[in-house]
């Protein structure tokens, strides 16, 4: 059966996915699971295809599930990091893409810590471009492996709340997630301190159906999903925050906090986490929390787009 | 040489004078204006010197004042020079133009002063004034020496993009400058405020991830130097002034009586932060609804964007659209329009700021902010008079009167006896823009591939024509009554 | 334009799959090995048919699994869109066991050529036979099936559709033609 969506070139965010494109690469992320749970956890699909892993800013498990991924579906991956390469020399990022495309490569995964820059990539490059998290931008791919295993778990999308908390001004896994769960149908509500949020309108006018909070206890009733960010110490630096700790005591997720939820929702974070700063470990560790199966599913997920953009 | 300008539609701010006529040029000087529309007109002076230019359906006015440009020449000669830059201003119907300091080295001595204007005078197409650093190496520490640069012909003292952080030497340049009579000219931009900016601040910078400039960095410098100004006795003159609120606090200052002036630019007036999102679908759905003001979405009431010009045709985050300040919303351009209708506002300068492609070809952020804006400038600003937004005459005063006033100068004037600098332009002539045909070397603008309206034809500077696009105006004027008489003197090749 | 001929009814259908079942059953001296794995999408409702009519007929249930060879295929670029990926959902270990790969049709052998791959990436099986409803020839690779329902002689400019209750609320199987 051919889908039934288009065929696409680049994923660089989730803002021109449809419903029905979304719901394609769950399915065929299911699919991926299954061979991700056999003994020989690869296929023959993309033998002797080149993608190449560009990463101008570390990130290890990111970096790694998509090199699990290309390897399961047989590609040949070739890991680019600034570190240590031509970057160092100022070679320009056009530059180094056109060297990559000489070289062969045919799928470029692109981290960059500048938003924007994967759109850049895609206008020098021939093959496809996925985005592996720009800047303040966007992080499809964490998206779409929220997205599903969301949908593993509660069998839905449509109609939960989702509560993101967090340092939602400065987080790509917030926006890239505020397009793919409110086209899924979710209700979103964004709650963090004004000074890691700012104003409500920024955020209604592009993504009307979200709820803003700046409290979070308000914000988590109800919540059938609730997904934290990580907060990071540069924001103390940066006056955004008093501390780490006034932080903690008023937004964080800690079992006292999340006691008046179901059991049933679930607790997310796109990783790596600051237990005891936006996270209680008794929350981590608590049946309801995905935390590790978002691990897993983001291979799958990364093999599912790999496969559509090859194709 | 002597020409005779014919046919077209003068309109001349300074004098009050806008009708159809004819022009003399005689030695440099304007020599005579015939107002077709008095039946008691002179006859025409003719003669074998004489060459007709028909200047028929287009508008001969002053030529114009650009109050901010830089020439990048010493120090950056590959992104533009004061050859290319002042010949880019011809084309733009610029006959003037006012050189920031933020060269290498840095106009901060009479030295320096006295070396570009050695090159201008070799070099330029069109008249140069200098404006000297208003602090020694513009690292707004020590004030340069204003006293030597005025008398080595500064017109006014600015950093240029770089405002003043201590308050206290601010107010001391403000004061200092005040008993040289010369403007200071200021960039407002807190700072403390921006940083790491690369657009404005607002919904497409939360869309894009991008680190906002709050349009609050622009008003709480603003709203200081008018105190300081105030305080001092000085002339403040607001550079680029992007914002609503910056409109308010100048005009609120005017209204005191403050000596205060602002210029804004055509990108300003015109373009929005929308332009960064490039062809990524509008989020804006909901501003359709709004109603809408004065027309400017008419063309594309869809997309929220303006008539004629559309930003779907750049990618996204193209560093094309990242300029200082930024591009703001279309409230701010209200707010602007307003402030140039009601005299708030002065002057349209174009804040030209030529790049090379490796300072715009990479990641947005880390592109060179500016747009190299002399060439486009017009037809940018014409879009506000097709759309009914400015009349023609008050729009050509804000680029010839306006500027002038500024500087404390005589407006410029098609007045007989003044120097013959002058812009002859077709106001409704569409063309595309092609960024790599541009004259200046710097082809960093966002409009390239639209369509605009209105282009110069001649510019002519001290009578001596600067540019003139392909062979403009060499033909028979056949409607007017006394063309048969000229019949015999017309250059032999028309 | 096209023309279409019924060349298997309902009846024709039913009465070939229980030949099959018999077959499979006969050929391999019992069935205590036999994996019946259906190639999606109209392979598996059939295996699911074989296995129903072997037990009506020996009272045991075979094992049944359905394959989906989307990712061992070697057309992927010379196609547009990828073609969806479903899931494998094979329950068994094949190892050591008798796997019979069960489909609609027989044509170039490309199909299977990839099943083969995928089922040699579970397991290893002690034996791998096949069993078609349709065989129309023109092989491009050096495959044969075990068990045929029906040998149809096709012209390559033919189209051969098996229309299942499961996916296509009736059963027949219809050969069209443009003209």
């Amino acid at each position: 059966m051919i889908s039934a969506t288009a065929q696409r070139r680049h994923a660089i965010d989730l803002d021109d996915f449809t419903a029905e494109e979304i719901e394609e690469i769950l399915e065929t992320t299911g699919s991926m699971k299954e061979v991700l749970s056999r003994e020989i956890k690869q296929v023959p699909t993309l033998r002797g295809r080149t993608v190449v892993n560009m990463f101008y800013e570390e990130s290890t498990r990111t970096r790694i599930s998509f090199e699990l991924a290309a390897r399961a579906l047989s590609a040949n991956i070739v890991n680019f990091t600034a570190r240590g390469s031509s970057v160092e020399k100022g070679e320009s990022l056009i530059d180094t893409v056109r060297t990559l495309q000489a070289l062969g490569a045919e799928i470029v995964v692109i981290r960059h810590s500048q938003s924007g820059a994967p759109y850049l990539v895609a206008r020098h490059f021939n093959g496809a471009v996925i985005n592996a998290g720009d800047g303040r931008h966007a992080h499809p791919t964490q998206a779409l492996l929220d997205l599903f295993t969301i949908h593993e778990r509660l069998g839905q999308i449509r109609d939960l709340k989702v509560v993101i908390v967090g340092d939602i001004l400065h987080s790509r896994v917030a926006r890239s997630n505020l397009w793919g769960l409110t086209r899924m149908g979710a209700q979103v509500t964004l709650c963090a301190p004004p000074t890691l949020l700012g104003p409500a309108t920024y955020w209604t006018t592009t993504w009307p159906e979200v709820t803003i909070s700046y409290r979070v206890d308000e914000a988590l009733q109800g919540a059938d999903v609730v997904m934290a960010l990580r907060i990071q110490k540069e924001r103390m630096q940066a006056g955004l925050l008093p501390s780490l700790r006034e932080y903690s005591r008023a937004y964080a997720l800690t079992p006292e906090r999340l006691a008046g939820l179901s059991e049933k929702t679930l607790i997310m974070h796109p990783g790596p986490m600051n237990e005891g700063v936006e996270i209680w470990p008794e929350v981590v560790t608590a049946p309801n929390a995905v935390i590790e199966e978002q691990v897993t599913n983001g291979v799958a997920v990364r093999m599912a787009l790999l496969y559509r953009l090859a194709g | 040489m002597r020409y005779l300008i014919r046919n077209g539609s003068i309109i001349d701010p300074a004098q009050r004078v806008a009708t159809v006529g004819d022009v003399l040029i005689s030695d440099g000087l304007v020599e005579q204006l015939v107002d077709l529309t008095d039946l008691h007109a002179m006859p025409e002076p003719v003669g074998d010197d004489v060459e007709i230019i028909n200047a028929r359906g287009c508008v001969i006015a002053p030529g114009f004042t650009d109050l901010h440009v830089h020439l990048r020449e010493p120090g950056d000669e590959h992104k533009e020079t004061l050859a290319s830059g002042t010949l880019a201003a011809a084309v733009g119907g610029f006959t003037t133009i006012c050189a920031m300091p933020s060269t290498r080295p840095i106009t901060d001595t009479a030295a320096v002063v006295s070396h570009v204007q050695g090159i201008a005078a070799r070099d330029a197409h069109v008249n140069v004034e200098i404006i000297g650093a208003l602090t020694k190496g513009r690292e707004g520490t020590a004030l340069a020496e204003l006293i030597e640069l005025a008398e080595a012909g500064c017109i006014a003292f600015s950093d240029g993009g770089r405002p003043i952080a201590d308050t206290a030497l601010m107010a001391n340049a403000l004061t200092y400058a005040a008993v040289l009579g010369l403007p200071v000219m200021t960039c407002c931009e807190d700072r403390r405020l921006t940083a790491g900016w690369a657009m404005h601040e607002g919904v497409v910078s939360t869309r894009l991830g991008l680190a906002g400039f709050p349009v609050a960095a622009e008003e709480a410098l603003i709203a200081r130097d008018i105190a300081l100004a105030e305080a001092a006795g000085a002339h403040l003159h607001i550079c680029q002034v992007s914002t609503a609120g910056g409109v308010a606090l100048i005009r609120a200052a005017k209204a005191r009586g403050v000596h205060v002036t602002a210029e804004v630019t055509p990108h300003h007036l015109t373009l929005t932060d929308r332009w960064v999102m490039g062809n990524l679908v509008p989020h804006d759905t909901t501003a359709i609804t709004k109603p809408q003001r004065r027309g400017r979405r008419k063309a594309h009431p869809e997309l929220g964007i303006n008539s004629w010009l559309d930003p779907s045709l750049l990618p996204p985050y193209d560093p094309s659209t990242r300029v200082s300040p930024p591009l703001r919303s279309e409230e701010d351009i209200d707010a602007l329009i307003e402030g140039l209708r009601d005299g708030t506002i002065d002057a349209i300068a174009t804040g030209h700021a030529p790049h090379a492609l490796v300072d715009k070809e990479c990641e947005y952020a880390l592109a060179a902010p500016g747009i190299s804006g002399l060439e486009t400038a017009l037809a940018l600003v014409l879009t506000l008079v097709h759309r009914g937004e400015m009349d023609l005459v008050n729009m050509i005063a804000k680029l010839t009167e306006g500027p002038a006033q500024v500087l404390g100068r005589s407006p410029s004037t098609l007045h007989p006896g003044t120097s013959a600098d002058l812009v002859i332009f077709n106001p409704d002539e569409l063309w595309t823009v092609d960024t790599g045909q541009f004259i200046s070397k710097g082809h960093n603008n966002p409009l390239h591939g639209q369509r605009l309206k209105g282009q110069v034809m001649l510019t002519m500077v001290a009578g001596k024509i600067v540019y003139r696009r392909e062979d403009f105006g060499q033909g028979i004027t056949q409607s007017h009554p006394t063309a048969s008489r000229l019949e015999g003197i017309l250059p032999s090749d028309s | 334009m096209s023309e279409r001929k019924q060349i298997l009814t309902a009846d024709d259908i039913r009465r070939a799959l229980v030949r099959i079942a018999h077959e499979i059953d006969e050929r391999n001296g019992g069935l205590q090995d036999v994996i019946l794995i259906g190639i999606r999408q109209r392979g598996a409702p059939l295996a699911e048919r074989i296995a129903a009519a072997i037990a009506d007929f020996e009272g045991v249930r075979v094992p049944v699994g359905q394959l989906d060879i989307t990712l061992y295929r070697d057309d992927l670029r010379l196609r547009g869109p990828a073609p969806m990926v479903r899931k494998t959902l094979i329950q068994h270990d094949v190892t050591d066991k008798v796997v019979v790969l069960v489909d609609d049709v027989l044509y170039t052998g490309r199909t299977v050529r990839a099943a083969l791959d995928a089922i040699a990436d579970l397991g290893r099986p002690a034996r791998i036979q096949l069993a078609v409803l349709v065989d129309r020839g023109h092989r491009e690779l050096p495959i044969r099936a075990d068990f045929v329902g029906k040998n149809v002689p096709t012209a390559r400019s033919e189209r051969v559709e098996v229309h299942l209750r499961e996916s296509d609320d009736v059963d027949q199987v219809v050969i069209s033609r443009s003209v």
